[in-house]
């Protein structure tokens, strides 16, 4: 069937997340639950389609059962399309040869032919593992303008930690000269996002390229923007403002989660002008007990809170009994956290139990002693952080 | 295996006794329970037990059921084979003007084609008016089992039982109903409450429309009675949580019992193997300030909390801001509820906003309504 689209998006969700320890044994990262009901998946997915981008292939590789189960036919982002819409792309044996995605751009490299049934004019690459709200259109607003071959978004990020970024050096129209991975002696703080839209033909042009080079680690940061570059292309920069997070480590998931409380919030989660879609579940309102006390807190449906909750983030069906302490913590989905258990600074995985009088992590740990307990564990001993 | 039973809802039959909620919709769309309305109990206990085939009666003021319903995705309803439908009153080519539905029977006669289409073997009717958390199946099995040619869903009711309306009330012998008579309260001859739940076989229902046209009756309770004493009519004691939405105080009351009654509260949301399903509005967690304090209540997500909240249900995206004082209330969907404010007993429709500063405040006995939209 004859199905033209002027974009459509790959988003690569293939990423073990190793930083995330447990919370990546059994999930792929994109999978992993964030602000209480959603995963960090329905961050790109709902950008797309509040950008009207209605076509998504999404690469999945490492453990892609939950995801897989969790994306299902993209109805929740009303990605179910007669044409176009989501369709998630695993690893496949070929004819002549089969392999796993060896890389970022090995892994489009593999499904050019999916990009080429929708005959798009341009391709957004984006990865499964960040926060943040954005309308790709204006980026593609910019691409067209400048009739570039690659545009690449970028966002300031404090210089002392740009060298952990790839940096783009650019000049006063926003072209890139220079694109520098992860440099020792950053040149500015421009860092790119890991999202790039490219001109088709270019796209699948440097593709092959990469693959032909055998030395190539088959990465969209360490070979194929550079070489590009080298080649001459036209690369612009699009500066995006608003909050944006890479939440591939536990400091900064945890962090993340937090800046979504507070009285004035980094991120504004139920800003309904850009709503983020998430799969819901048909769980019951949350109840508060009557000595419950719930301060600075995100609390989604299906909870029982009859304990105390402070600065933390709380997933679908939780149940905080009497006297038990929740604080600086998230807490995921149906978690119980029995009588007089406390809970400091930590992140309780999915389906887990806290024993009656528990103390879990250390109150006011800082970011990086956050205790986390693994999926559906019980913990009846004191636990704490493990990093 | 599967039952094989169709499913009939009756929305707009009892809107005049809930004058203030039905002001712009039907009965089967009031808001219940922070996130659900009123069809949703209905649509799930027959989704429950796996019965996809459902209809649902609806005089006037159908729009917001219609919306809610939409194509009916957040019941697993939107399927090839069966689904999800709204009938409301039509005109033929033979009556110039569509006529309402004033009662069970009526309706049913007018949808006489669609019920001559149902394949399944058995019918579950049911009014929307009585918010429980049944298990269909097993009062269909129980129908099976009997032999009975009608199983009407009971209740005892409590001595002190009095109604806005004159509802079906019933004697049994062994489950054997002996007796019928509508009555507005405590009735010794007939202590037995109709739930408004009936089974039936599909071709016994069809039997039942050709009568009322035959003898030209419309109530159904007057024709139950004309045949129970021949036929097997039978019971089915229900003994769990049953909310009888009325009346508006009615209503009001139901709404706090879930806050004061754990087991109530749990036997008609939380149950794990028949969860409520209701639509999906993608709505972000809710969000509790620095200076919340919040006690005994129930809430939807999307709420924004920076006051104080006792004793109320607040539906998705209530606001309550800083200094407020909600109490005993019910706050629909939207509601703001400014700087300082207080509210007591009060019921608020949709998006009504009330400003910093004002008090409002209703009695238990006597609650207060805001119109939709309202500011204050």
């Amino acid at each position: 069937m004859y199905c033209k689209k002027e974009c459509i998006a790959m988003l690569l969700a293939g990423g073990q997340g190793s930083r995330l320890y447990d919370l990546t044994k059994q999930t792929a990262k994109p999978a992993v639950t964030f602000g209480g009901k959603y995963k960090i998946i329905d961050f790109p997915l709902s950008n797309c389609i509040n950008s009207g981008i209605d076509t998504v292939g999404v690469l999945t590789q490492y453990q892609p059962l939950a995801l897989n189960e969790y994306i299902g036919n993209g109805a929740p982002w009303d990605l179910d399309r007669q044409r176009g819409g989501l369709s998630v792309l695993p690893p496949y044996k070929g004819y002549k040869n089969s392999d796993w995605y060896k890389g970022t751009a090995n892994a489009i490299y593999q499904n050019i032919t999916f990009i080429k049934q929708f005959n798009p004019d341009y391709v957004l690459i984006l990865s499964g593992d960040h926060i943040y709200r954005m309308d790709y259109s204006k980026m593609l607003a910019q691409h067209k303008a400048t009739g570039a071959a690659c545009t690449v978004a970028t966002i300031t990020v404090p210089m002392e930690e740009a060298s952990r970024f790839g940096i783009c050096n650019t000049n006063k129209d926003n072209s890139i000269y220079e694109f520098e991975e992860k440099p020792k002696v950053p040149k500015n703080n421009q860092a790119s996002m890991g999202i790039y839209i490219f001109t088709t033909k270019t796209l699948i042009e440097y593709l092959e390229i990469d693959e032909a080079d055998e030395t190539s680690e088959n990465d969209f940061g360490k070979n194929v923007i550079p070489n590009l570059l080298r080649n001459g292309e036209k690369l612009y920069a699009y500066n995006f403002e608003g909050y944006w997070k890479d939440v591939g480590t536990i400091s900064s998931l945890w962090e993340s989660n937090m800046d979504l409380i507070g009285n004035d919030p980094k991120l504004n989660i139920s800003d309904r002008n850009f709503r983020i879609f998430s799969r819901n579940m048909a769980r019951a309102p949350q109840f508060v007990g009557a000595h419950a006390v719930i301060k600075d807190s995100l609390v989604s449906e299906g909870c029982k809170i009859y304990g105390r909750v402070e600065r933390s983030v709380l997933s679908g069906g939780v149940v905080i009994e009497e006297g038990a302490t929740v604080k600086d913590s998230i807490i995921m989905e149906d978690v119980v956290i029995k009588k007089d258990a406390c809970v400091f600074s930590s992140i309780i995985d999915s389906d887990s139990v806290i024993k009656e009088g528990i103390t879990v992590g250390e109150e006011n740990a800082d970011k990086n002693n956050i205790t986390v307990i693994a999926k559906s564990t019980t913990v009846d001993k004191n636990a704490a952080s493990a990093n | 295996m599967a039952i094989s039973a169709a499913g009939i809802i009756f929305s707009s039959l009892n809107d005049n006794t809930l004058s203030r909620l039905t002001g712009d919709r039907t009965v089967a769309a009031i808001p219940f329970a922070c996130r659900y309305r009123l069809v949703d109990f209905c649509l799930s206990n027959l989704v429950n037990a796996d019965i996809s085939n459902i209809n649902i009666v609806a005089n006037y003021n159908y729009r917001s059921l219609i919306d809610h319903i939409g194509s009916g995705k957040d019941w697993d309803l939107a399927r090839r084979e069966s689904s999800v439908n709204v009938i409301s009153p039509f005109s033929t080519a033979t009556t110039a003007s569509a006529k309402m539905f004033s009662s069970h029977m009526e309706a049913l006669c007018a949808m006489k084609q669609y019920i001559n289409e149902i394949k399944e073997d058995f019918v579950v009717l049911m009014d929307s008016d009585n918010v429980l958390n049944i298990d269909i199946a097993d009062v269909i099995a129980q129908h099976q089992k009997t032999g009975a040619e009608i199983t009407i869903v009971t209740q005892k009711a409590p001595s002190d039982y009095s109604a806005k309306r004159p509802r079906m009330m019933l004697s049994s012998v062994a489950g054997k109903i002996t007796d019928i008579s509508l009555s507005s309260s405590y009735n010794e001859k007939n202590p037995e409450l109709s739930l408004y739940i009936f089974v039936m076989a599909t071709t016994y229902l069809k039997r039942l429309i050709e009568e009322s046209e035959g003898y030209n009756l419309n109530s159904l309770t007057a024709i139950l009675l004309k045949n129970c004493k021949r036929a097997n009519y039978r019971t089915y004691n229900y003994t769990g949580f049953v909310a009888p939405v009325s009346s508006f105080l009615d209503y009001y009351r139901c709404s706090m019992q879930l806050l004061e009654d754990p087991k109530a509260r749990e036997s008609l949301l939380w149950k794990k193997e028949s969860p409520i399903f209701t639509r999906v509005h993608n709505s972000a967690p809710t969000t509790y300030k620095e200076g919340a304090v919040t006690e005994n209540s129930m809430l939807a997500d999307e709420c924004n909390i920076e006051g104080t909240v006792i004793n109320s249900v607040l539906f998705r995206g209530v606001t309550v801001a800083k200094g407020a004082v909600v109490k005993n209330s019910i706050l629909f969907h939207g509601t703001y509820v400014g700087k300082n404010a207080t509210l007591n007993c009060i019921v608020t429709d949709k998006d009504v906003h009330v400003s910093d500063g004002v008090n409002l405040s209703g009695n238990h006995n006597m609650p207060f309504y805001v119109q939709k939209c309202r500011k204050i």
